[in-house]
């Protein structure tokens, strides 16, 4: 974005802040929308706040990377919820998530860059992933049925036209969404491939402003699907999903999110699973790309759904996206409690989403609550994966 | 545009910590700049405090004033951070921004006085949640809900989205004084029933009122609530001019028959009120009156059948609007400001002069505005309009607002505005009117200049609550 733009954004904000709560009308419920802001409690860390930080910064005035400052920008999730609400209130588009991942690239030219987001960096330079983990991700899975039975399937099928990018957190710390999405695949007979060589998407750098690092993560990943011939990539993770969408190159490839994948499956289970589940939209799948129908449609296929009280546009954000787990894990978790809260006053015994990185931080939250909250946290593909038998049955 | 800051002691900020505690009170750069600015900035120019205190309770509150008051800091109240012709923007370097947000407990609903007694940090969302259980309902601004209820009240800006809640809707408050005196209002200062505005002497709830946080703080309010009613009908009659609508307005207000009574422009508040941009608004009659009629089951019938015979007789059209704008209507009027707001957005910001007035100069205010706007170069496209009359219509009270919605990020059209202020400030002075929505720097030195021996008196009283001068200072005089 230009500076003239930004700064046209920024004097479009009226500083209403109805960009910090849940429509109000018609259930009349006030409802908190902004996580940061509702955490925190300063002006400076709802939308209008950040967008006179962002002025000052581009006028010059503030000339140094306080801890308030630093605060204020990366512990932000740009879950988006302030974009979307202003939307239906404001006939003037102030894109803010933009603006916010923006003024974050202003820091990092300005070498202000959180340690934590650096370290990102140096981890995915030395391993390609954002954990800085030097083992592979193996899938445990074994051919079932055909001519390969009783065979490993640790890459699929090299002339696959259907390629799975599993990403760097469903590889190292929720691998079961990663095998999840495996096991449908083999049970549904879909001929598959994966990366041979998948380097982290770049999304974790883009959110934290150190684009110029993302280059060679995007240039590279291009390539090896240029040489996989895959038509299709299927994603678990939306954040690796929005940066294939909205910041590499058109491949000429159809990129999918495993919910849109496998709603067009049709797929068929015999027995639903007899658990009330709330679906949690994360921010990259939802606000981002929107898609909403495509999970609850397939979740309603597996389990009974009760309704939170905010999703999809406005739904609450879990907490970990924007950089904000890897350096604000105790604002991250916050976030996922209100969250399992709202789940559970749902009357929802399991939380469920389609995003490994909601998953993780639900998941961590709920343990700390303990057993004794009894809520499940689960991904979507692992509920389907569950009620999906061998050789699974399409509509 | 540098802005300006000042800087506190690093012994002062330490006081102030160890008062609110340390992650509540900061001089972070950041952090203060995010209260630099308001959406008045073409007129009043951001300028950061030098430091942000958050106080949790009265007694801290008392505390933080009475230190600022021995060093003879600057303090400008904030509540819940939406605030308008710069009334919340330090005019001096090395102010404290007393962010009141964390202050939001709703302390009282009191259904039987029909009553809420609130914190500052209680917003009108917040606040209709919890009374609607009682079928009671706070009267609202024309503010976002999100906007505090106490200082709403306290600031006696209620132009109202219900002409049948009339005009004052404070009873009583208590105020915490520079010198850590605490002043308390009508029946507050005899017993703990807050429920009487004139309780001892004089309306000291009056007199403190309407000061920009120009006295003391205000840690309580109580304030009346309304009762919303099941049996409800809306109305949107068209109307060429200003002029056409006033005697369907004096009818329904003569004989108290509608709750709400909006007149607006047909490119603007209609939108708000509607609830949606999508609709073509070109193709209506160039102002629409918004009536809502509610009540109990016999009066109510009772009131809409009048109601009819007056929109029938009054010569306008009644335009057949689709049902979701009833209800929104409803909502936004009788439930809190929320997507009639998108108005403020309608080009990026808004500029308006908010008077009170009698409905008989309501044609003549609508003219000025007009002309001084198409004078000073702002097109006849950004000039809008509306009006709310107000219960129980003594003096055929009305509070009017002229309308500038414009690009904010236009330098040459704040140069218009500016000029537009100069002239027509005086003009409405001159043509007549009944007060202003709220003083605020800019609109007071050419009003003081015309009330003689009162404006010394002002001066003199503020004087005495706050001989040091630190209460937000240069907002009034």
């Amino acid at each position: 974005m230009k500076r003239e733009e930004i700064l046209s954004a920024i004097y479009h904000c009226v500083k209403c802040k109805l960009c910090s709560i849940v429509s109000f009308h018609p259930n009349e419920e006030w409802l908190p929308l902004c996580p940061s802001g509702q955490f925190y409690g300063y002006q400076a860390f709802y939308a209008p706040g950040k967008m006179e930080i962002f002025r000052e910064i581009l006028e010059g005035e503030i000339s140094e990377p306080s801890e308030g400052l630093l605060k204020a920008v990366y512990a932000c999730t740009l879950c988006g919820a302030c974009y979307e609400k202003c939307k239906q209130v404001s006939s003037v588009e102030i894109r803010l998530p933009e603006l916010f991942e923006e003024m974050r690239h202003e820091l990092a030219v300005k070498g202000w860059a959180l340690d934590a987001h650096r370290g990102i960096v140096e981890k995915i330079r030395e391993t390609r992933n954002a954990y800085g983990e030097r083992y592979e991700y193996k899938y445990r899975y074994r051919y079932k049925r055909g001519d390969r039975e009783g065979a490993e399937s640790p890459g699929g099928d090299a002339d696959a036209d259907v390629l799975y990018y599993i990403g760097c957190t469903a590889r190292y710390r929720v691998p079961e969404i990663a095998d999840a999405m495996l096991s449908i695949l083999n049970k549904l007979g879909i001929r598959y491939q994966l990366m041979e060589d998948e380097w982290c998407c770049g999304s974790v750098l883009l959110r934290t402003g150190q684009v110029e690092a993302a280059k060679e993560l995007m240039e590279h990943n291009v390539e090896e699907i240029r040489r996989s011939g895959a038509k299709r990539i299927v994603f678990t993770c939306p954040g690796c999903l929005k940066t294939f969408r909205q910041n590499y190159p058109d491949m000429g490839v159809e990129l999918l999110h495993s919910t849109e994948f496998l709603a067009r499956m049709h797929i068929k289970v015999d027995d639903k699973l007899d658990i009330n589940v709330a679906y949690h939209d994360p921010c990259h799948l939802g606000r981002d790309l929107g898609i909403y129908e495509e999970p609850r449609s397939l979740l309603a296929e597996v389990a009974h759904i009760k309704q939170m009280k905010r999703e999809r546009e406005q739904a609450w954000c879990c907490g970990s996206g924007g950089g904000v787990k890897s350096a604000y894990d105790d604002f991250a978790l916050w976030c996922a409690t209100e969250r399992l809260a709202e789940a559970r006053e749902a009357g929802a015994e399991a939380l469920v989403s389609a995003c490994p990185f909601c998953k993780r931080n639900l998941r961590e939250a709920a343990e700390i609550e303990g057993k004794g909250a009894g809520l499940g946290v689960y991904d979507i593909v692992e509920l389907v994966n569950r009620c999906l038998k061998e050789g699974g049955a399409r509509r | 545009m540098m802005t300006s800051r000042g800087v506190l002691s690093p012994g002062v900020i330490k006081e102030l910590q160890a008062i609110v505690g340390e992650e509540n009170a900061t001089d972070d750069v950041a952090i203060c700049a995010s209260y630099s600015r308001d959406q008045h900035w073409h007129f009043v120019p951001p300028r950061n405090p030098a430091c942000v205190v958050r106080p949790a309770s009265k007694e801290e509150v008392r505390a933080v004033l009475m230190l600022a008051n021995k060093e003879k800091i600057p303090v400008v109240p904030y509540s819940t951070g939406i605030n308008v012709r710069g009334l919340a923007i330090p005019v001096h370097d090395g102010s404290i921004l007393l962010d009141l947000g964390r202050m939001n407990r709703i302390l009282e609903i009191n259904p039987e006085m029909k009553t809420a007694t609130v914190e500052p940090g209680v917003t009108f969302g917040m606040l209709l949640e919890q009374t609607r259980k009682y079928k009671l309902r706070p009267a609202f601004p024309d503010a976002p809900l999100t906007v505090s209820v106490l200082v709403n009240y306290y600031l006696r800006g209620i132009y109202q989205t219900a002409a049948a809640d009339g005009h004052d809707h404070t009873i009583s408050y208590e105020m915490v004084l520079p010198n850590g005196e605490t002043l308390r209002t009508g029946s507050r200062a005899l017993s703990s029933m807050p429920y009487f505005r004139y309780g001892v002497g004089p309306d000291f709830a009056g007199l403190l009122s309407a000061h920009p946080g120009t006295c003391g703080v205000v840690t309580e309010l109580t304030a009346k609530l309304y009762r919303l009613y099941d049996h409800r009908q809306e109305y949107f009659i068209g109307f060429e001019s200003v002029k056409d609508s006033t005697r369907l307005i004096y009818n329904l207000m003569h004989d108290e028959l509608a709750t709400s009574i909006r007149l607006v422009d047909n490119q603007s508040w209609l939108r708000g009120i509607c609830g949606t941009f999508d609709y073509p608004y070109e193709e209506l009659p160039k102002f629409v009156l918004c009536v809502l009629v509610e009540g109990l089951p016999g009066l109510f019938e009772a009131k809409d059948k009048l109601v009819r015979a007056h929109i029938e007789e009054s010569g306008g059209r009644v335009l057949e609007l689709p049902e979701a704008f009833k209800r929104r209507f409803e909502e936004e009027s009788l439930g809190g400001a929320e997507l009639s707001c998108m108005v403020f957005h309608l080009r990026g910001n808004y500029h308006c002069i908010g008077l009170y007035g009698p409905l008989t100069l309501a044609a003549r205010y609508y003219e000025l505005h007009e002309h001084t706007a198409l004078e000073v170069g702002i097109p006849g496209d950004h000039v809008y309009f509306y009006l709310d009359p107000i219960y129980n219509f003594h003096g055929q009270l009305c509070y009017v607002e002229l309308d500038i919605f414009y690009d904010g990020s236009d330098p040459r059209f704040g140069e218009k505005l500016r000029e537009y202020n100069r002239r027509q400030f005086h003009r409405l002075l001159d043509a007549g009117i009944y007060g202003w929505f709220r003083p605020y720097a800019g609109i007071i030195e050419p009003t003081t200049e015309r009330i003689g021996y009162l404006a010394e008196v002002w001066k003199k009283f503020l004087r005495i609550v706050d001989p040091n001068g630190i209460m937000n200072p240069g907002k009034l005089f």
